[in-house]
């Protein structure tokens, strides 16, 4: 967009467009987020339960290998030979019980260390490494792991807080709800691809109300409605969310009266996809946690999940879906899980709305970067709300944002 | 109990008549194309090669397809579209009384204003099975390989 402003209108009740179209913009934020002092999400643990089990994944646009190590420690290595360059693995997932590139075959061990390379010594005599070529300072770029209650993330940066200080108390207490420390049992994944920012993913989440209108599949069945028992949380940075709700009636009343969507005679043909069974503490029956900068955590109902968001410019992004249960689930309660499934991902009676109109809202705004949206539902501040007929946890975002990107 | 050759015209004849509903838009028609006692379930090929069950839309009963199709039809939005089922040849094994078939797929899909492109590509596991006369699936997996989806999936594959 060339020589046009870059400029923050005042205060966090709009927000302007070039934030999601700029391409400038879009590579100070791979600089400033996915590789700065950021708590990156890359798997679960139950995706790498044994000793060399690995698998492939992204942060900003590089390609990081997730394997288990022989002592059972996780490690998040770059995915790039020391060598030349070239991208080592190439399978999403499996098992190694070594890393070698197979271009000249150097070797790394589980933990990126170089372990050999080929003609080291020379052959009869001829060529080989120099006598001071150090193995020590050619392993594969390790990141720094934190592993938490079978969720694993990483960071690029010396100077990430520890996770738990960068995670704060109200969101850890959240996510320890939902991942708590019982062994976790994977379900599978899905993958779609949306023509949209990567930004408009959060915002999705963040953004309390649309779910009352959008999704008539919740507003009917009453899964998420502003009519419901809810709250939006924000930690001290306004980046990470967790809103909560309770699951309502299918009723008239003067919330669903404004839905033009709301159908209260609406009935499913086969209610157990509805047949939702307490597991948690407390009434909450949806928690979604965005936690900055990549992924959701959530659950609605009994369907438990992370999306990893993994932008593709400013453009476009990725969306990794990844469902689980819990180790200790009996067959009725995964059978209830995967029915669940079905409001969730490329499909989901629920989720297949928002990639349709997170699509409509990058063409809406692709040619207007000047222009700037409006977040003003529930005032103009940036508290905690006990219900959900507010932008607020958009407007902590883009408060946030501002810091982080110096805006 | 073999499979003769008019039983595999019968049931290329499903495979192509399910894939018409579909890119006809008649999805009314799509629940009909199944036993009483049934699962439909499209699976990406990284869960079901890793034996993962997630699927990206399973419906074990009819009121689930049933419940499936009014969504498509009546509660999801999303923006005009034309699909198109491109199958392969059916190749089928086992016996009259419980046919199993594969057919490997492609759908074209072209949304208004835009370039077609692949939403998908893979292949249909069946079980078709004879119910009142007409062969039904039993068991419809839609196997497919594509790794990431292009936005989303809006109506049954």
């Amino acid at each position: 967009m060339g020589e046009a402003p870059l400029s923050w209108p005042d205060g966090n009740d709009r927000v302007p467009y070039w934030i999601y179209t700029d391409q400038g913009n879009y590579e100070r934020e791979l600089e400033k987020i996915f590789y700065g002092p950021v708590w990156n999400y890359v798997g679960l643990e139950c995706e790498i339960p044994n000793p060399g089990d690995f698998k492939r994944t992204q942060i900003g646009d590089q390609s990081i290998i997730v394997v288990r190590d022989a002592e059972g420690g996780v490690n998040a290595l770059v995915n790039r030979c020391a060598h030349r360059g070239v991208k080592i693995c190439e399978q999403d997932k499996g098992s190694f019980s070594e890393i070698m590139c197979p271009y000249h075959q150097w070797t790394y061990d589980l933990k990126g260390n170089l372990q050999g390379v080929p003609f080291h010594r020379g052959v009869k005599g001829n060529g080989g490494m120099p006598a001071d070529f150090s193995m020590a300072d050619n392993g594969l770029d390790v990141l720094k792991v934190h592993v938490r209650n079978g969720g694993i993330f990483a960071t690029m940066s010396d100077k990430t807080p520890p996770f738990e200080t960068y995670m704060g108390n109200r969101i850890l207490g959240y996510y320890d709800r939902e991942l708590d420390g019982r062994s976790l049992s994977l379900l599978g994944h899905s993958r779609q691809r949306i023509g949209a920012n990567w930004k408009l993913m959060l915002e999705n989440i963040k953004d309390t109300h649309h779910a009352s209108l959008l999704h008539v599949f919740f507003v009917t069945f009453g899964l998420f409605r502003v009519d419901n028992d809810s709250r939006v949380e924000m930690d001290d940075t306004g980046l990470h969310t967790a809103l909560s709700s309770i699951r309502g009636k299918q009723e008239l009343n003067d919330g669903t009266a404004q839905m033009r969507s709301f159908d209260s005679n609406l009935a499913l043909n086969d209610p157990s996809l509805l047949d939702v069974v307490r597991e948690f503490d407390g009434d909450q029956t949806v928690v979604m946690q965005t936690l900055w900068p990549n992924v959701i955590l959530q659950q609605q109902s009994n369907t438990l999940a992370t999306r990893q968001i993994v932008p593709k410019g400013p453009n476009s992004f990725e969306l990794h879906w990844t469902f689980f249960g819990y180790e200790d689930d009996d067959e009725e309660m995964t059978a209830r899980r995967l029915r669940q499934a079905n409001l969730m991902g490329p499909a989901g009676l629920v989720s297949m709305d928002d990639g349709q109109i997170l699509e409509r809202t990058q063409e809406g705004i692709l040619a207007h970067p000047n222009e700037q949206g409006v977040v003003e539902l529930g005032g103009r501040g940036t508290d905690d709300a006990d219900h959900m007929v507010t932008e607020v946890a958009l407007r902590a975002f883009y408060k946030g944002y501002r810091n982080v990107m110096g805006l | 109990m073999t499979i003769t050759p008019e039983l595999r015209s019968e049931i290329a004849d499903l495979a192509n008549a399910y894939a018409l509903a579909i890119d006809d838009g008649e999805l009314d028609r799509w629940p009909r194309f199944f036993a009483s006692d049934c699962l439909y379930k499209i699976i990406a090929k990284e869960n079901f090669d890793s034996g993962l069950p997630l699927g990206l839309l399973m419906c074990d009963s009819q009121g689930m397809l049933q419940d499936r199709m009014e969504a498509f039809s009546k509660l999801n939005v999303f923006g005009p579209r034309s699909w198109r089922h491109m199958l392969g040849a059916v190749y089928t094994t086992g016996s009259e009384k419980e046919i199993s078939a594969r057919t490997n797929f492609v759908i074209f899909e072209t949304l208004a204003g835009k370039d077609t492109h692949i939403l998908c590509a893979g292949e249909y596991r069946d079980i078709i099975i004879r119910e009142h006369g007409a062969l039904k699936f039993r068991e419809r997996l839609c196997v497919y390989d594509t790794t990431m989806i292009p936005n989303s999936i809006v109506r049954p594959i």
